[in-house]
């Protein structure tokens, strides 16, 4: 196949961001090429570069052998189909079709064949006569389709030409661009930030990520093989596991070795595991080749999105004391108080203030009668850097007044060295109604206990994604009880038709050439 | 709804005062003349026979119409190109053109065309850069240059903001595919810009030229006792010569011309969608 456009280490730059980084790709004859990446990516800037809209601030295209920066887009072989299509609205179907041909006064009988060829193959034959406000998107669609094929341009640049349409019109459009392109026999150049849609059409998908190309390759391989994280994530679904590159065909991870069929890593390189999801099968616990119990299942129609953690992710345990409510009244006042006790790291004294510790204590004043709730005036404590219990006296100003401990104590974490991470929570106290009346326990069991975990390189918060407690919140009686948070732990998509059980113990299993592995 | 419906009723009475009764008054008077001591009205077309039998007045209204066309052409040449750039303009610069041009407008029309006949009488600024730098002076004032100059001057900014409107609707991707479908700057022009800011330009010529064919004061100020247009010839009707009667048809005359240029910008409008529709 002969190369029909070069470019080479094209850059631009608009106010000062680089869009493009010096991109260099070569697109042959005949194929179906997509420029994908999500919005911003650069793949717009290219494709009008090409079209002779922008001019790179860098680099040249190549076109048919001539360099063509410089040469406005009228004088260029190829044609476009816009994003919205950009018909011309004072214009009927015919005449939309047709103005390419009249611009090069093409003598009449020749242009109305050749509208009405292009009508047969978008098959729009009985709307030539049409208003375009008169037609629908997947319509006008066809027609700007028409109106740049009619000129038989050696490139079709399409830029996100399905966007505007609804899903399954975008699936009927995705097939019927196919055809035609088969069908006219020439290069198209297709915009988009669908991978489906990428996948599906492409004989060549060029990835694209913050102006610089990230792999081109078919669907296909880019599918199987993909070259970084960024790739995998883009094209369909993975898991992406750290792992350790022992050998040639050796791969750790999770603690275990496993044969793969990658080789050309240095020993003992990092890397990052990619399994597909529909490349894991769900077995008996003993006969995977991974142990782990089922989170969730999703019904996807075809199949089950099953979640497997194979091992759970950093946790602390903490005590929450349960107590009945004792408030008390102030008879002269007509004032109700309560509050409860509260622990407090040593760490966090320095930035003690009156409303942290009514925050922290759950001070209340209320009137019993309105229930009309009334501010608390005074915070009187006295507190040293150290550990032990130090009283905290609330009071209105009406004089109701409520004590109760402050409990410092160290820095209660626990800290895990394999997933890098740290989790904070201090023991808390609690009332019967409290608890009985939350509607979302597990998040005021996070806030109660000053839950909180976080990356330690980046210092960046992880979320807790389980509370874990035996307790039943509506039937709770007065007492001690433990509350665990957690932290994510590796978790596996898999992609099944068998359903399974949250809960569930289940093996994971998969072959050697399920696995592949990318540099990191 | 129904209960702020009749919110309106105070307006619709105001408005029946202030213009349907003066409008159905021109009409009794359009078509009488003052009876005698028996009978107050007397029915004749005598009035509208007096127009269109004397050539004095014929030649009045086709002067009105002629400096009314004039006025409107040249409103579109001078128009036309400054919309163009305006709505080429970057985004501060056009918010800035607009204000500039509507700017004179929130002075008085009758100040500002007060100032004209400042600048261009016979010692006016002028005639006076023309004496100092040696040239002989020449009559501006009262000239069917005058009135033109005044009333393009006056009704300029109307046919700007149409087909500034008209452009900066335009989407700027159909220049983009004119080009990528082979044409070159001329041929967009042509072939996108020019019909789809026709309707702006057409709302322009409604805007100037009913407008100048009726003017009064312009002619009046600028053109002097020697310039009669329409609008002067009604109004000496009325205030000088007191004749109500003929006064009132030619304003009814003036109406009907004015239905009929109205209908035929209409058509024009319609006939161009249709048009590409059918083509």
């Amino acid at each position: 196949m002969k190369k029909l456009i070069q470019f080479k280490n094209i850059v631009k730059n608009f106010d000062g961001t680089l869009v493009l980084k010096g991109i260099n790709l070569d697109i042959y004859e005949n194929e179906f090429v997509t420029l994908l990446g999500p919005s911003g990516c650069g793949k717009t800037t290219l494709l009008r570069i090409l079209g002779g809209f922008l001019e790179p601030d860098e680099g040249s295209v190549i076109f048919d052998g001539q360099d063509i920066s410089g040469i406005p887009p009228y004088k260029r072989d190829l044609n476009t189909v816009f994003q919205k299509y950009a018909l011309f609205p004072h214009m009927n179907v015919f005449d939309n079709i047709a103005f390419g041909l009249n611009i090069k006064k093409e003598p009449k009988d020749i242009i109305e064949q050749k509208v009405m060829r292009m009508l047969r193959l978008v098959g729009l034959e009985d709307y030539s006569k049409r208003g375009i406000h008169e037609m629908s998107g997947g319509q006008q669609q066809r027609v700007a389709i028409a109106r740049a094929l009619v000129n038989e341009p050696k490139v079709l640049l399409l830029d996100e030409p399905l966007g505007a349409l609804d899903a399954k019109l975008r699936k009927e459009m995705q097939k019927e661009l196919k055809k035609i392109q088969q069908e006219v026999g020439i290069t198209f150049i297709f915009v988009t930030h669908d991978q489906e849609e990428a996948l599906t059409m492409s004989d060549k998908i060029v990835i694209m990520k913050d102006g610089e190309i990230q792999q081109i390759g078919t669907p296909v391989d880019i599918y199987n093989e993909p070259i970084n994280r960024y790739v995998a994530n883009f094209i369909g679904e993975s898991n992406i596991i750290d792992g350790v590159m022992k050998d040639d065909y050796k791969v750790i991870f999770e603690n275990k070795e496993f044969k793969c069929v990658d080789s050309g890593f240095n020993k003992n390189e990092e890397v990052d595991v990619v399994i597909r999801p529909e490349d894991l099968d769900i077995v008996t616990p003993g006969k995977g080749k991974l142990r782990g119990i089922v989170k969730s299942v999703l019904f996807k129609g075809v199949h089950y999105e099953t979640i497997v953690e194979t091992s759970a992710g950093t946790s602390i345990t903490v005590k929450m004391t349960v107590s009945e409510d004792k408030p008390v009244k102030n008879e002269e006042a007509n004032e109700m108080m309560s509050a409860n006790d509260f622990y407090i790291d040593t760490l966090d004294i320095d930035e003690l203030t009156d409303a942290v510790i009514i925050d922290r204590a759950d001070a209340q004043a209320w009137n019993p009668e309105t229930e009309e709730r009334i501010s608390i005036t005074e915070v009187r404590y006295e507190v040293k850097k150290e550990k032990g219990s130090y009283p905290v006296t609330f009071s209105t100003s009406a004089g109701t007044s409520f004590t109760v401990n402050m409990f410092v104590s160290d820095v209660n974490k626990v800290v895990d060295e394999d997933y890098g991470e740290e989790i904070y929570a201090v023991n808390f106290f609690k009332k019967v109604d409290e608890i009985q009346e939350s509607v979302i326990l597990d998040t005021d069991l996070k806030v109660w206990a000053n839950a909180y975990a976080y990356d330690l390189e980046d210092e960046t918060s992880v979320a807790i994604t389980d509370v874990i407690y035996d307790f039943d919140p509506q039937n709770i009686t007065p007492g001690v009880y433990d509350v665990t948070f957690k932290t994510q732990g590796y978790v596996y998509k898999v992609d099944t038709t068998e359903k399974s059980e949250a809960g569930q113990a289940v093996g994971l299993m998969f072959d050697p050439e399920d696995i592949h592995i990318m540099r990191k | 709804m129904k209960s702020f419906r009749k919110m309106t009723y105070p307006y619709v009475v105001w408005i029946s005062f202030i213009v349907v009764a003066p409008m159905f008054l021109i009409l009794l008077y359009a078509f009488t003349k003052e009876g005698n001591a028996v009978m107050d009205f007397v029915f004749t077309l005598d009035n509208f026979k007096k127009f269109f039998v004397d050539s004095v007045f014929i030649d009045v209204l086709l002067r009105s119409l002629r400096v009314a066309l004039v006025t409107t052409v040249l409103c579109i040449l001078i128009g036309y190109p400054a919309g163009y750039f305006i709505a080429k303009s970057s985004e501060g610069v056009k918010m800035r053109w607009v204000l500039l041009i509507t700017f004179p407008t929130w002075i008085n029309m009758l100040v500002r065309t007060y100032a004209w006949v400042g600048i261009l009488q016979d010692d006016g600024i002028v005639n006076n850069i023309l004496s100092i730098i040696g040239v002989r002076s020449i009559t501006l004032l009262h000239t069917e240059f005058a009135v033109i100059l005044g009333m393009v001057y006056n009704f300029l900014p109307f046919m700007i903001l149409q087909i500034y409107t008209a452009l900066t609707k335009m989407d700027n991707s159909l220049l983009e595919a004119a080009a990528d479908l082979g044409a070159d700057r001329v041929r967009s022009f042509l072939k996108v810009t020019l019909p789809l800011s026709l309707p702006g330009v057409l709302s322009g010529i409604t805007l100037v030229f009913l407008p100048a064919v009726s003017s009064f004061f312009i002619p009046k100020l600028l053109g002097g006792g020697q310039y009669v247009m329409v609008g002067n010839l009604i109004e000496s009707q009325f205030l000088t010569s007191g004749d109500w009667n003929f006064g009132s048809a030619i304003s009814l005359i003036m109406v009907i011309i004015i239905m009929i240029s109205l209908y035929l910008t209409k058509k024009v409008d319609k006939t161009e969608l249709t048009e590409r529709r059918a083509n």
